[in-house]
């Protein structure tokens, strides 16, 4: 090679380097979310999986079907040395017909791969679990703006209600039975599953499974009401063993107080406005309209997943959930500074 | 003109009566609507139908049959005079037009008398359940359109009175025809459905 | 080339007296009472843009608002509105009255007739339309803007969560449009069926033309079942039916079924249309028949009828069973196989035309691309595993703009560029319509295309906010200054058209060498349109040489509205209609209207008064005009 084509290599990579640099930044800032924890890219059980393989089939065929139709409608527009047809003739265009029936041809059979990838798909995905996985029997109920989750089992006196947070074993299947009381929610976690609506009336039901341990988001997808943004719940997938000895902890009821503080606190819920729609298993406390809190030390996030789960952001919530999330249907709360500390020393033994 | 060759239309008609004209499309399509309207609350009653445990719900009687068939021949009967009135005015026969107007009018109102005096009896509200919703709503729509029935054919019947309709001018009535047999053909299907499907479809 | 029925050649003195026959009062009370197609079509037109720029602005505030997470831009009370009107505006305001604009317009020049078969109804649905708009628009000034989405589940949309009117307007006001859009449909295929120039047969048609006869016919079958929907949430939350609630017998999915049955073939009836003006660009600007008409005729036809068959994959959610959704999985794919069709005529077109790069092929250019790829997400989220981790998320919001923006707002801005000569007698720029499209093309893209990966990577659609920490905030950033970009794109637009109007260059009556009869005569045309009434004896009238010399239709009289009717299959002359002149008929009925329809919003006894009125203004309507109350025959006068 000599001087003036190295140079020229040399000017074509620069060339080159300029947009490849920003094709891979571009990757990098895409790729971002095939690790998240709310991504239906980044899944983590058979049911996300099915359904993240059907997807990058229908990635990679349609990306190329666009390119191909970009390329088409390119040259079409710009390619030189055309002869301009100013009217058909009597016989018509019969090489240009026999292309366009070809290129129909090809969409007809691409649509069939496509139905029958997904008729695979499908079939697997709604086919029930079966009883040798053990599956877990799980209820979850949208209320406005929370989720109401109970634990079933074959007798009544062991099924347990919890809210926003849901706990699954590794390997297993959880098949969850969907109702609302209200208006419609879509229960959807995207690293586990696609999504299924909570309709009034009726009973929806799903199941899915997490692979390994993790922690995923999920979030309510079908608008219902002013608070629909700030309606999310997480899910913890933990290995087997770990679940049984957590189902067995949480079907007892909250462990009295020891501490003076927390005993105060016990006393300060119970004699606020609390109890009147909040239930703390051991307790006299017996509301069902607002979240069960038997577990709510052990939660990830309050108020539907809009706030870690802290001593501030608690205290910022009960004072005033206005502020937090306007419009629902919590009050605000006012206590002096030490009523509120007992309370909250209270609410973090309940776990 | 020169160069150009003209086609002469002055010496076509300014009035022309049933498929030719365009007023006559517009009633078919105007019907095509409301048949497709009626074909929505048909589908509803039967989803809703199809989702209750029990049809009517419990403590609900399937409706009656006498006096509704009795209303459904008053309705059919209606036809006939309106089918004479419009060929009578197309031979130029006004009085007949205008005998045959008032005869179906009057069988009109009967049938919304009788359908009045059926629902004062009836057991349930619209607001009770989805069923009497659904019956009330249906009932409430086509009477509706039996008094449009009734109001259009005074308007048609004012005019044929003062002379305005003759042999060759009548499309005002040919169409008003045309909606008055499409509401009572539709009556047929709604009545199956109401008073029957309860009955036959257990 | 053919240059068609000379109007030079005609005496100027019928030129005159069609002139006074047939134009419009002038002055603010005269305008009440226009009835001639051109005249209400532009109001269609200027109208829907109005509801464009507004549905575009509550689009930008709530993507200010998604610009970072937690902003406390706007509160979650004002952005439930904002979507809920941006969606109802946009469909119901913006696409299928616009669309109802340009067919109002054009398809009477094209077929060669002089005005609609029913110049008064014409009338009567734009009232209708315009009171609807001005009276839900009242409501979002005044705080009670409808605020449970575009399309109001139930029971979020019932009275026992929606206690106050918000609903109640939606409800009454889609109800109002759409017997608008019922009116237009109805006179536009009678129009087409009845009104073509001598010679026209149904394959002589131009593609516009078919695709608006088609338009007509989806409105026709697909609005009837929201009416009797909406009628049913209004009859739920005003007077305790219970069609919708589950505690009683009723359903809440018989609402979703009822919506989308009509919802999906709505998209359609908005598409089907800028089909037919990309036909008209492509051939224009290739300068050549195109390619595949039949096919292109089939293929509009098929999607027509396919788009009745797809709704329920809106509910793929809603846990029917698997079986019974897949066969709308078939359905919903099968659908892009007549769209492929028509893609692939009009590149094979535009293959061996002699192109003509203005901006209406240029928005024609983009919109092949951006369609196409929304078709292609379409055929994804067909497939009812992937539709249910897509559902309800910012994917479908990215899936249905590029369909809606590519495939019908791309061509529509093109065929302003093209008919805006036609219209208003200038040109539009060329330079600042280059920039238009640019910035709309890079725009549309920056704003949307985020939206799929957003979608995957868990964010549902009708949020107020976010959470930090999940990696959507560079994506949403990204995506908001698209939407600025659009902004300076609709800008650029409006500076256009203003200057334009002013001071663009002056338009011949042919300023692109078309073939359509649009172009056969004025820009803008005379209010008679044409005279003498051109006759086709081809499918490309004006670029196709014809055997002897041009032919043209004389006879019909100058001293009052006639129309030349034609016999539906042979286009062979038949009878000649004679149309109403101005009248303030229409309004009066649509006042009436509006007096039954706001009382189911305030008070149920309005209704039966409003019934009255209308049946009052009816009568008055259609109440012999003077000069009917005699017949000719009887009159003396030659008929």
């Amino acid at each position: 090679m000599n001087r003036s084509d190295r140079s020229r290599t040399a000017r074509v990579h620069g060339a080159a380097a300029a947009p490849a640099r920003l094709l891979l930044l571009a990757l990098a800032v895409w790729s971002a979310g095939c690790s998240g924890i709310q991504s239906a890219v980044n899944p983590y059980g058979p049911q996300a999986e099915r359904i993240a393989w059907l997807w990058w089939l229908f990635f990679s065929v349609c990306t190329a079907v666009l390119l191909a139709v970009t390329a088409a409608v390119l040259l079409a527009a710009f390619r030189p040395g055309r002869r301009h047809v100013e009217s058909v003739p009597p016989e018509g265009e019969p090489r240009k017909q026999r292309i366009v029936i070809a290129a129909t041809i090809l969409t007809v059979l691409i649509l069939v791969m496509f139905f029958a990838a997904d008729l695979r798909v499908g079939t697997r995905m709604t086919a029930a679990p079966a009883a040798e996985a053990r599956p877990v029997a799980v209820e979850v109920v949208g209320h406005q703006w929370w989720w109401e989750i109970q634990y079933l089992d074959s007798s009544p006196d062991r099924s347990f209600r919890t809210a926003n947070e849901l706990r699954i074993p590794v390997g297993r299947p959880v098949v969850i039975q969907t109702t609302s009381r209200d208006v419609i929610h879509s229960f959807w976690v995207p690293n586990l599953h696609g999504k299924i609506d909570l309709i009034p009336g009726r009973v929806n039901t799903i199941w899915l499974q997490a692979d390994r341990p993790g922690v995923f988001r999920g979030q309510c997808a079908e608008f219902c009401g002013l608070q629909h943004a700030k309606m999310a719940f997480t899910v913890v997938a933990v290995p087997d063993a770990e679940f049984e000895r957590w189902l067995q902890a949480a079907r007892r009821p909250a462990p009295p107080p020891r501490t003076p503080e927390a005993r105060r606190g016990e006393q300060v819920f119970l004699q606020a406005q609390c109890s009147m729609c909040h239930t703390i298993r051991g307790t006299g406390a017996w509301g069902r309209v607002a979240p069960d809190l038997t577990r709510l030390a052990e939660r990830r996030t309050i108020a539907a997943g809009t706030l870690p789960n802290t001593r501030g952001h608690l205290a910022g919530w009960i004072l005033d959930p206005q502020q937090v999330k306007p419009g629902n249907f919590m009050p605000p709360t006012s206590l002096d500074p030490d009523s509120l500390h007992a309370l909250l020393a209270y609410l973090e033994t309940l776990q | 003109m020169n160069g150009t060759a003209a086609i002469d239309v002055s010496h076509l008609p300014n009035l022309v009566s049933g498929g030719r004209a365009p007023l006559w499309w517009a009633m078919v399509l105007l019907l095509a609507i409301e048949g497709t309207v009626f074909a929505t609350l048909v589908v509803s009653y039967f989803y809703l139908r199809m989702v209750a445990p029990a049809w009517p719900p419990p403590g609900v009687e399937p409706p009656e049959l006498l006096l509704p068939t009795i209303n459904t021949i008053v309705l059919l009967a209606s036809s006939v005079p309106m089918y004479i009135a419009d060929r009578g005015i197309t031979k130029g026969r006004s009085r007949r037009l205008l005998v045959g107007l008032g005869i179906a009018v009057a069988l009109a109102i009967v049938f919304l008398v009788l359908k009045v005096v059926e629902y004062s009896g009836v057991s349930y509200r619209w607001d009770d359940h989805a069923y009497g919703s659904i019956v009330w709503t249906i009932i409430g729509f086509h009477s509706a359109h039996v008094m449009s029935l009734v109001l259009k054919s005074l308007v048609v019947g004012t005019l044929a009175w003062r002379g305005y309709f003759d042999g060759r001018r009548h499309l005002g009535v040919q169409i008003n025809g045309l909606y008055w047999h499409f509401v009572v053909a539709v009556w047929v299907p709604l009545y199956a459905v109401l008073y029957w499907a309860p009955r036959l479809l257990d | 080339m053919d240059q068609g029925p000379d109007l030079r050649r005609a005496a100027a003195d019928e030129h005159l007296e069609l002139e006074r026959t047939w134009s419009s009062p002038c002055g603010l009370i005269g305008w009440f009472s226009h009835v001639n197609h051109r005249s209400i079509g532009r109001r269609f037109i200027v109208t829907a843009f109005v509801f464009f720029l507004l549905g575009g602005i509550q689009a930008l505030l709530m993507r200010l608002q998604l610009a970072s997470p937690e902003s406390g831009l706007i509160d979650p009370d004002t952005y439930r509105q904002l979507f809920t009107m941006h969606g109802t505006t946009m469909m119901f305001f913006f696409a299928v009255p616009v669309m109802e604009g340009f067919a109002m317009y054009l398809v009477p020049l094209m077929i060669g007739s002089r005005d609609m078969a029913f110049p008064r109804m014409n009338a009567f649905g734009y009232y209708v339309y315009l009171i609807a708009g001005v009276v839900l628009y009242g409501a979002f000034f005044l705080g009670m803007a409808p605020d449970a989405g575009w399309f109001a589940y139930v029971p979020l949309a019932g009275k026992t969560f929606e206690p106050g009117l918000r609903m109640d307007f939606w409800a009454t006001m889609v109800t109002f449009i759409e017997v608008s859009a019922l009116v237009a449909a109805v006179e536009l295929i009678v129009t087409i069926l009845k009104q073509r120039a001598v010679g026209m047969t149904f394959t002589r048609m131009p593609l516009f033309v078919w695709a608006v006869l088609v338009m007509a016919f989806m409105i026709l079958f697909a609005m009837p079942p929201l009416m009797i929907g909406s009628v049913m949430l209004a009859l739920d939350r005003t007077v305790g039916t219970h069609f919708f609630n589950p505690a009683a017998g009723g359903d809440v999915v018989l609402w979703q079924h009822v919506f989308w049955f009509f919802g999906h073939p709505e998209v359609y009836i908005i598409f089907i249309p800028a089909l037919g003006m990309v036909s008209s660009i492509v051939i224009t600007f290739a300068r050549r028949p195109i390619f595949g008409y039949k096919a292109l005729v089939l293929s509009l036809v098929a999607t027509g009828f396919i788009g009745f068959g797809l709704w329920v994959h809106h509910m793929f959610a809603t846990g029917l069973p698997y079986l019974g959704m897949s066969f709308f999985t078939a359905a919903s794919m099968l659908i892009a196989i007549p769209s492929g069709v028509q893609i692939f005529c009009w590149i094979a077109t535009l293959w061996d035309g002699r192109l003509v790069f203005r901006t209406p092929l240029l928005f024609v250019l983009g919109f092949l691309v951006i369609f196409v790829a929304g078709g292609v997400t379409g055929v994804m989220i067909a497939s009812v595993p992937f539709d249910l981790q897509v559902h309800d998320t910012f994917f479908i919001v990215a899936h249905f703009h590029y369909v809606l923006i590519g495939g019908a707002v791309f061509p529509l801005f093109g065929g302003v560029y093209y008919w805006f000569p036609k219209i208003t007698g200038r040109m539009l720029s060329e330079r600042l319509g280059q920039w238009n499209f640019w910035t709309m093309a890079v725009g549309f893209n920056v704003t949307f295309f985020p939206m799929h990966q957003l979608g995957l990577e868990g964010m549902p659609r009708r949020v107020y906010t976010y959470v930090d920490g999940l990696g959507w905030d560079n994506l949403n950033l990204l995506a908001t200054v698209g939407a600025l970009i659009l902004t300076l794109s609709v800008l650029i637009f409006l500076v256009n058209v203003a200057i334009s109007l002013r001071s663009g260059a002056e338009a011949s009556a042919d300023p692109w060498a078309a073939d359509s009869l649009e172009w056969a005569t004025g820009s803008p045309p005379p209010s008679y349109n044409f005279h003498p009434l051109p006759v086709v004896r081809g499918r490309y009238p004006r670029w196709e040489k014809a055997e002897g010399p041009p032919v043209v239709v004389i006879g019909l009289r100058g001293d009052r509205r006639e129309v030349l009717v034609t016999q539906t299959m042979e286009a062979t002359p038949d009878y000649r209609s004679v149309l109403p002149g101005p009248s303030f008929a229409p309004l009066w009925l649509a006042l009436a209207a509006t007096v039954a329809f706001l009382g189911v919003v305030y008070d149920v006894r309005l209704v039966p008064v409003g019934g009255l009125l209308s049946f009052a203004a009816l009568a008055w309507w259609h109440w012999p005009r003077e000069h009917e109350r005699t017949p000719p025959w009887k009159a003396g006068t030659a008929s």
